[in-house]
């Protein structure tokens, strides 16, 4: 709790530093600010605290995403210390805005109470309309943030009559108290009920960006910012999923079977649609797009697979896949700035000529994306498939491990651009931060796949 | 309130379901079909009115306040998202010239 307040403090505390001339100490400010939140958190590590009648609890499950999603975010913010440099006028609200975004993502993971998860979606979804809005003169980046704010209130309104439903049918919005009422039932729920869960889903799935709810994301994530993508693919997948599951977790579980075949149907889905998709993108943002897409089709097999360790394996491999798609969209922000703005594939071309370290460790990522073995990313997927096929999901796990392979495929075209020499390549420049951040990221991702945790949340 | 819930009571609930689909269901096509994105803005609005008369008439038929609360919340943040959604549509028309959702079209595939 005490964290969840710090960051609201930090957030206005950045918004009145803007008026301060020096936008160098911003990113100071924000990451020792993020540091002291990372340190709260730790303290309530155990405690399980509830607030606010029960409607947060600040468990295991929460501070364990909080700190993920804290650490990511951090490192989004020393990306940005460069990222930022050209840019005149108001950074400070860049930095305010993720931080407000942020303790939205806070309430997504401690929510017990349906009004609690409908504010932690909104406190985290108005701050990105903006962010994605960014470039104010861009063309691309009005249009990206107006679709996202359209299809995102879109969204919200679904779930909110899924809520309103369900409220009319349990009088309720807490979470146990719901379960308690579907319980009662034995599987043949009220229609009302029934109706108002699903319709529930379909907005949580929204904003997790699931198939058939997809066609939002690479639209968004191509034309906002990049550190706006960057922020959007870790920070904001991992509180989506972290909500979903909460929501499953405390509120739906056992899932009444029409809920879970539907689920079972995006799960399929959004492994097929990302991994095909992603296929014939030939620009590289959307590219992680759609390959972001098809992470959450394995997020969400080791969701449905319901067992004691589902929660664990999915902060693993929410941790693991955003650690490598930060220093990964760093590579892609210097290529882009040699290459006069281009975002295709093929400015990649000649990195090994000119600058073999990043070459290396873009390739490292880039394995760990795909799931080559000695990277933490293979772990990740790993992790999935045993909990899957444990619990007797054969045939979905199946389809899976085919996508995985069909993954390595994109991920290994971008390798080949990378190591095919070019003629004249185009010089880039790398800042010392970013050099660290690539080599620390790049190395975590190898160790994290040699030690594997499980954390018992 | 117990006046305000009896009189809310006389009226069948079915009739508030039917009446706050219908308006939720006329906001999403609206959503869908209109091409000006200032309508698209209202009809938003409409689907989010129309939950709040929902959630109204629950509460006042399980004689229970939370779902009166929940529509405070949902009156605030509509309001904070369609100031979001307007001065995004005015930057918009500030670059563009128009307001048409067609001209929404450089992002795709």
């Amino acid at each position: 709790m005490s964290a969840l307040i710090f960051t609201i403090v930090l957030g206005i505390i950045l918004l009145y530093l803007g008026f301060v001339k020096n936008k160098a100490i911003l990113a100071p400010v924000a990451i020792a600010g993020l540091m002291i939140t990372l340190f709260l958190l730790f303290k309530d590590w155990g405690l399980g605290s509830k607030y606010f009648h029960d409607m947060i609890v600040f468990d295991n499950f929460s501070i364990a995403f909080n700190i993920s999603m804290v650490i990511i975010t951090i490192l989004i913010f020393f990306f940005g210390i460069d990222y930022y440099e050209a840019l005149e006028f108001h950074v400070a609200e860049h930095y305010a805005l993720m931080i407000f975004a942020l303790t939205g993502a806070f309430l997504m993971t401690s929510f017990s109470n349906l009004i609690m998860l409908f504010l932690g979606i909104e406190i985290l979804s108005i701050p990105l309309y903006v962010l994605a809005g960014g470039k104010k003169y861009s063309y691309r980046s009005n249009e990206a943030s107006f679709k996202y704010f359209m299809l995102g209130s879109f969204a919200t309104t679904i779930f909110l009559f899924g809520v309103a439903l369900v409220y009319g049918a349990s009088a309720t919005f807490y979470l146990p108290e719901i379960k308690i009422f579907i319980s009662q039932f034995n599987g043949h729920l009220p229609p009302m009920m029934l109706v108002g869960l699903l319709f529930i889903l379909i907005g949580v799935a929204f904003k997790v960006a699931v198939a058939p709810f997809h066609f939002w994301s690479p639209d968004v994530y191509e034309g906002a910012p990049t550190l706006v993508t960057a922020f959007m693919s870790t920070v904001v997948k991992t509180a989506g999923f972290a909500a979903f599951f909460r929501l499953l977790n405390m509120g739906l579980l056992p899932l009444p079977v029409p809920l879970e075949k539907a689920l079972w149907v995006m799960t399929g889905l959004t492994l097929l649609i990302g991994n095909l998709a992603a296929l014939k993108q030939t620009n590289f943002k959307r590219l992680l797009a759609y390959s972001s897409i098809a992470h959450s089709g394995f997020i969400m097999l080791a969701m449905l697979s319901q067992h004691n360790t589902s929660a664990s394996v999915i902060l693993y491999y929410t941790f693991v896949y955003s650690l490598a798609t930060v220093p990964i969209f760093i590579i892609f922000i210097l290529m882009k700035r040699a290459a006069d703005g281009s975002e295709e594939l093929s400015i990649f071309r000649g990195l090994y000529k000119q600058k073999p370290w990043i070459a290396v460790f873009l390739t490292i990522l880039l394995m760990s994306m795909a799931g080559i073995p000695p990277t933490s990313g293979f772990m990740a997927k790993y992790q999935v498939f045993v909990l899957s096929i444990s619990q007797g999901y054969l045939g979905i796990s199946i389809v899976a491990i085919l996508m995985a392979v069909i993954g390595i495929y994109y991920y290994f075209f971008v390798m080949r651009e990378v190591f095919t020499e070019r003629e004249q390549s185009y010089p880039i420049q790398v800042s010392k931060i970013n050099a660290a951040l690539i080599v620390v990221c790049g190395v975590a991702v190898v160790m994290l796949g040699i030690f594997v945790w499980n954390l018992p949340i | 309130m117990k006046n305000f819930s009896s009189a809310i009571q006389v009226i069948p609930l079915e009739h508030y379901i039917i009446l706050c689909t219908t308006l939720f269901c006329i906001g999403l096509v609206g959503v869908l079909y209109r091409r000006n994105t200032i309508i698209i803005l209202m009809c938003i609005e409409l689907m989010f009115n129309s939950v709040n008369l929902l959630l109204t008439a629950f509460s006042a038929y399980h004689s229970d306040p939370a779902g009166q609360v929940f529509v405070f919340f949902i009156m605030i943040v509509a309001a904070a998202e369609v100031a979001v959604g307007l001065s995004i549509l005015v930057m918009m028309k500030r670059n563009v010239d128009s307001v048409d959702i067609n001209l929404l079209n450089r992002l795709k595939w």
